[in-house]
């Protein structure tokens, strides 16, 4: 077929696309809904609904279709279960940030670091999934704004309200 | 700047770098500066646990192969509903999955191809080849599951800590984390785990934690999970409140508590209440359950 390399039917392009996009997906959903283990699964589910539907959904549709999917499923499990945002062996610190302070240091940071976590579990979804997709996913605001299909302006301001909104849970350490 | 009402994109501006030389000056004189600073230092120093997608695309086609494309069978609402083991059943016998989980507070019973007896307690997993079922038995599991084996070819239960194959028995496996336990109600079964070889008859139970292998002995006829009551024979503390999380999709917070318990005893799967006093009363640890009922903090 001429047009094979469009198709989502097509293993090999399949699968390319799930590695190229799953990631960033479940990362999205996670931050949304607050469970990664049931975001991995809606990924599962949202990339089966896809290759279920390949004749319908070109490769050119498929990101905005698997997002939409997914994000779908989110809701409906929300709706019956509300879940707080866990981060509890979700969000940890990053590999290569090791560095030799001393160990009070490390302590008050702990402390530091605790803190910051419980305040962004306690952000409004949305600037939640703004500031974790900028900081963890080092996503541009352009990028984040075509995930969700608002202006890069509203992001900025989600952005730029986040951090008040961190500041204001943290407070005087 | 921060003051400025109208300028309400200033700290998105400061983190892309787009503040002017001018702005960017007065910003790091004002006393705010360094908790910003201190928040997105923080910030950057977060990542998230990681994904293995090469592991969930090969996860993803076990799960797709089993259905024709196009024929489209719609799981998600059927989990939204309370999960009732006759909807599983019949989602399991029109659509030859391979992949079967018990959610929390779950227990599902499935019935193999060859009419033997699996059932699953809370939050396990277990998979199995249904199309080349007649030449090969197997079940690879996690977690923990009661078998009732039909007489027939070697029927095997793969776990990552150890093997268990029987020809025609009735028996459990517990496999998680570094604890692996079978215990044989009916028949003989035979395990393998790390260089250990077990033949158990009815009444014998084998275990391995960490790396101390044990036999016991016991009477009962089956789990007392599948009557909805979870036993314990000493085992770490950590064990009893995973399983607690697991029966009541709870979370159970313990700051500062020391672990080194274990804990022999019971507790019922179907009254919260009860099982929680039961489990922290014994061990003298307060607790307190959240208004929304999810999380359990303990105090010393």
């Amino acid at each position: 077929m001429s047009d094979n390399k469009n198709s989502t039917c097509n293993e090999k392009v399949f699968d390319n696309f799930f590695k190229s996009h799953s990631k960033l997906l479940r990362n999205y959903i996670y931050y949304k809904f607050g469970d990664l283990d049931q975001a991995e699964d809606i990924v599962q589910d949202a990339f089966i609904k896809l290759w279920n539907n390949c004749s319908k959904v070109d490769l050119d549709k498929a990101k905005s279709y698997i997002y939409t999917v997914a994000t779908n499923l989110g809701i409906s499990i929300a709706r019956h279960q509300k879940v707080k945002f866990k981060y509890k062996d979700y969000i940890i610190q990053r590999k290569t940030d090791v560095n030799n302070e001393s160990p009070e240091f490390i302590a008050l940071e702990k402390e530091y670091m605790q803190k910051l976590k419980n305040a962004i579990a306690e952000l409004p979804e949305r600037q939640r999934e703004v500031f974790l997709l900028s900081r963890i996913d080092k996503k541009t605001y352009r990028e984040i704004a075509e995930l969700s299909n608002v202006s890069v302006k509203a992001i900025e301001k989600l952005m730029h309200k986040a951090l008040l909104t961190l500041r204001k849970k943290i407070g005087n350490i | 700047m921060l003051d400025d009402k109208k300028d309400d994109i200033f700290l998105s501006r400061w983190i892309n770098g787009e503040l002017s030389e001018k702005e960017l000056r007065e910003f790091q004189a004002h006393p705010e500066y360094e908790h910003y600073a201190k928040i997105m230092a923080g910030a950057d120093a977060l990542d998230l646990k990681d994904y293995d997608g090469e592991k969930e695309l090969i996860k993803l086609k076990s799960k797709r192969n089993d259905k024709k494309p196009g024929s489209v069978i719609k799981l998600w609402p059927y989990f939204a509903a309370a999960a009732s083991i006759a909807i599983i059943l019949g989602i399991f016998l029109f659509n030859p999955n391979q992949s079967i989980t018990a959610d929390y507070g779950e227990k599902l019973a499935v019935t193999l191809p060859d009419g033997s007896e699996m059932i699953l307690n809370a939050k396990s997993n277990a998979i199995f080849d249904k199309g080349n079922w007649e030449k090969n038995r197997l079940v690879t599991l996690e977690g923990e599951a009661f078998f009732k084996v039909k007489k027939g070819s070697k029927f095997t239960v793969a776990t990552k800590n150890g093997e268990v194959s029987v020809l025609g028995t009735q028996f459990s496996v517990h496999s998680q984390n570094s604890l692996f336990e079978v215990n044989c109600f009916e028949g003989k079964v035979s395990v393998v785990n790390k260089g250990h070889n077990e033949i158990l008859t009815a009444g014998k139970a084998y275990r391995n934690l960490g790396n101390t292998p044990e036999n016991w002995t016991f009477n009962t006829l089956e789990p007392s999970w599948l009557s909805n009551t979870s036993s314990f024979r000493s085992i770490p503390i950590h064990y009893v409140f995973k399983e607690l999380e697991e029966q009541y999709n709870i979370q159970i917070e313990q700051e500062n508590l020391d672990l080194g318990y274990k804990y022999t005893g019971t507790f019922p799967n179907d009254n919260i209440d009860v099982a929680l006093k039961t489990v922290f009363s014994t061990l003298g640890i307060d607790y307190s359950l959240s208004q929304d009922g999810k999380t359990v903090v303990l105090e010393k």
